[in-house]
């Protein structure tokens, strides 16, 4: 089973990710009269008609594509929200706005099932999509930042599927270096202690000692 | 408990909050996430995999009584869904534990503190497979090595340790986020390494500093 | 070259596609476990040269002791290659349990050597023990679960069909809710489209 790749460089698996965000929570409308489904992961409903109840993002889906209730996207899906989180990201190179961490699962989840209940969903996915997009090009940008002087990497807001994106390489990164640990290898402490601050290096530093 | 106030208070969303996040299911979705992303295998969760596996056989009697009594499809469709997904977690995170059984089975075998965290059937399981693993390299190598080579935890007889037994590596770099504010950790022996962990921050850190917090559920690898 | 076998078969290791297994390298593993013991009657050759000179064996530094020297450590890597090249070999053999099952196909029963055929058929019966011990299959759910149930498109004017335990009418794009199970095979026929989870 274990197969020969590390598994440290790939532990979540996409379907994974996607699993654990759909334990998230919505809210839903329902169209029908249900009584309470008491679960092993908890108790939900009991539904009513047009009355709004809060269930994991897995059953609402479900019960979305039976016809029976409409999903409320979550505040953060707005065109207005995520507009602000857009400038904000764009404004600030060196940090993440605070988003769900599974933002970008319940999202794709959400235009794949439930659509029609997005307001203005080809401008909020497009959204979505330029988020994604440079938040990603600050992850890569971070990243050449990290040296053999990197401890701890603070990576603040940083979202699940990023996180998971990024693992690979970051993990190989700081391993080579911390293997590699040689002062030939390990930039100046003074130029390293001058650069302006950045997304990936947050920890405390110091030279790594000589095994 | 859900008297049905719509009021919202703080406190009644923290106590609903810290009620939800400890059902067992979140407790074997921490477990499954924590033994998925450690290099080693961690303790094995015994009390909580026994509740885990009570609960889904009741889930499954359930089931099998809606559909025996007519209960309309939808709502057995929705708790076959609900049952497939614990079953999944618990399969799998047996299922890890295995692997890395698998991986690191002589070492696991030769180390009391983890031999201890294996449960009964994966410590007869690690044995077995010690055994079949050791004939299997004796049988193709070691036995046509010359005498002073033939050992499988030593390269010759004058190897000091046993250099030849695969580890996990303790000190590769993992992804968690702290779930309470941890405070000032120190991150090595000697202490000249401190980071502050405050609430659902993301770090990158070396599993090996971290170990002990994930050991005590403060710490959550993602 | 002393070791050159022993890389050649790391070589090839590193050379395979993960997780696949090619034939069992017999002529160059053969050929290093010939050197390795060539290496050890060269060292122990030297040995009894320095013990025959009259000197100490743990402090003489000559052409001799180091002659030894390079004969013991070229055997202690040819062992790490040859150990490493058939626990390897061994790691994607475990993993074969998981993803073929317990029976091997001929085309990878043949890149096996006898040895591993039979750890083969020993590492999958430890863990049909653990698994029945446990009472609990870990052989199925092998990837989240999805919901049982997708929406599809007829894709050919198939008529009324008994799905499952209802009769539908299956007329050229019209759409249903089936269980998966009950899909699957008209979806791998071409006859019907997964619409969900685009």
């Amino acid at each position: 089973m274990a197969g020969q790749s590390d598994p440290h460089l790939s532990v979540f698996s996409a379907a994974e990710v996607e699993f654990l965000a759909e334990d998230e929570m919505v809210e839903i409308v329902p169209n029908m009269k249900m009584g309470p489904l008491n679960f092993i992961c908890g108790d939900f409903g009991p539904f009513r008609p047009q009355i709004a109840t809060e269930v994991p993002l897995w059953l609402a889906v479900a019960l979305k594509k039976r016809g029976k209730c409409t999903i409320r996207p979550p505040q953060w899906l707005s065109v207005e929200k995520l507009t602000q989180v857009l400038e904000a990201e764009r404004d600030s190179p060196r940090e993440f706005q605070p988003l769900p961490f599974h933002y970008v699962e319940i999202s794709r989840l959400l235009f794949d099932h439930a659509r029609d209940d997005i307001p203005d969903v080809y401008m909020v996915r497009s959204l979505i999509e330029d988020i994604r997009y440079v938040r990603f090009s600050k992850v890569e940008s971070g990243l050449e930042t990290i040296s053999g002087r990197t401890h701890a990497v603070k990576l603040k807001n940083l979202s699940a599927m990023e996180v998971n994106i990024v693992r690979p390489f970051v993990v190989r990164t700081l391993q080579a270096f911390y293997k590699h640990d040689s002062p030939q290898m390990i930039q100046h402490p003074d130029t390293a202690a001058n650069r302006p601050p950045q997304v990936a290096d947050r920890g405390p530093r110091r030279d790594l000692r000589r095994r | 408990m859900a008297s049905g106030s719509e009021q919202g208070l703080d406190t009644a969303t923290e106590d609903y909050d810290s009620l939800i996040a400890t059902t067992d299911v979140e407790l074997l979705k921490q477990a499954w996430r924590n033994e998925k992303a450690a290099p080693e295998i961690l303790q094995f969760q015994a009390s909580l995999i026994q509740r885990s596996r009570e609960q889904i056989q009741l889930m499954e009697d359930t089931v099998e009584e809606f559909t025996e009594n007519g209960t309309d499809p939808l709502t057995v469709s929705l708790y076959q869904m609900d049952l497939d997904r614990t079953q999944f977690l618990l399969r799998s995170y047996l299922r890890i534990r295995l692997q890395k059984i698998e991986k690191y089975m002589i070492h696991i075998s030769r180390t009391n503190e983890l031999w201890n965290r294996l449960s009964e059937q994966e410590q007869r399981f690690a044995k077995r497979c010690t055994d079949d693993m050791e004939k299997h390299l004796k049988q193709s190598v070691l036995s046509r090595l010359p005498y002073g080579y033939q050992s499988i935890l030593k390269q010759s007889i004058s190897s000091e340790e046993d250099d030849m037994v695969p580890e996990p590596q303790l000190d590769t770099f993992v992804f968690c986020k702290s779930k309470g504010s941890v405070g000032a950790f120190q991150l090595d022996d000697s202490g000249d390494e401190i980071v502050d962990l405050v609430g659902d921050d993301l770090y990158v850190l070396r599993y090996k500093s971290i170990k002990a917090l994930v050991e005590r559920g403060q710490i959550d690898l993602v | 070259m002393y070791g050159k076998g022993a890389s050649q078969l790391l070589k090839e290791l590193s050379s395979s596609e993960p997780g696949q297994l090619k034939n069992f390298n017999t002529d160059i593993f053969e050929e290093v476990i010939k050197e390795c013991i060539t290496h050890h009657l060269a060292l122990q050759s030297l040995m009894r040269k320095i013990q025959e000179e009259g000197l100490d064996i743990q402090t003489t530094r000559n052409a001799d002791h180091f002659g030894a020297v390079i004969h013991h450590l070229s055997l202690m890597r040819n062992k790490r290659c040859l150990m490493a090249y058939v626990y390897h070999r061994a790691e994607i053999i475990q993993s074969l349990r998981w993803k073929v099952g317990p029976v091997l196909p001929e085309e990878i029963q043949e890149k096996l050597k006898y040895s591993e055929e039979e750890y083969f058929r020993n590492h999958s019966a430890a863990l049909m023990e653990y698994i029945s011990e446990l009472d609990l299959d870990l052989t199925v759910d092998m990837v989240p679960p999805k919901d049982p149930y997708i929406q599809v498109r007829v894709l050919d004017d198939i008529g009324f069909a008994l799905v499952g335990d209802q009769s539908l009418n299956l007329t050229l794009h019209s759409m249903h809710f089936l269980k998966r199970t009950d899909a699957e095979q008209y979806i791998s026929q071409g006859l019907m489209e997964d619409l969900s989870g685009s």
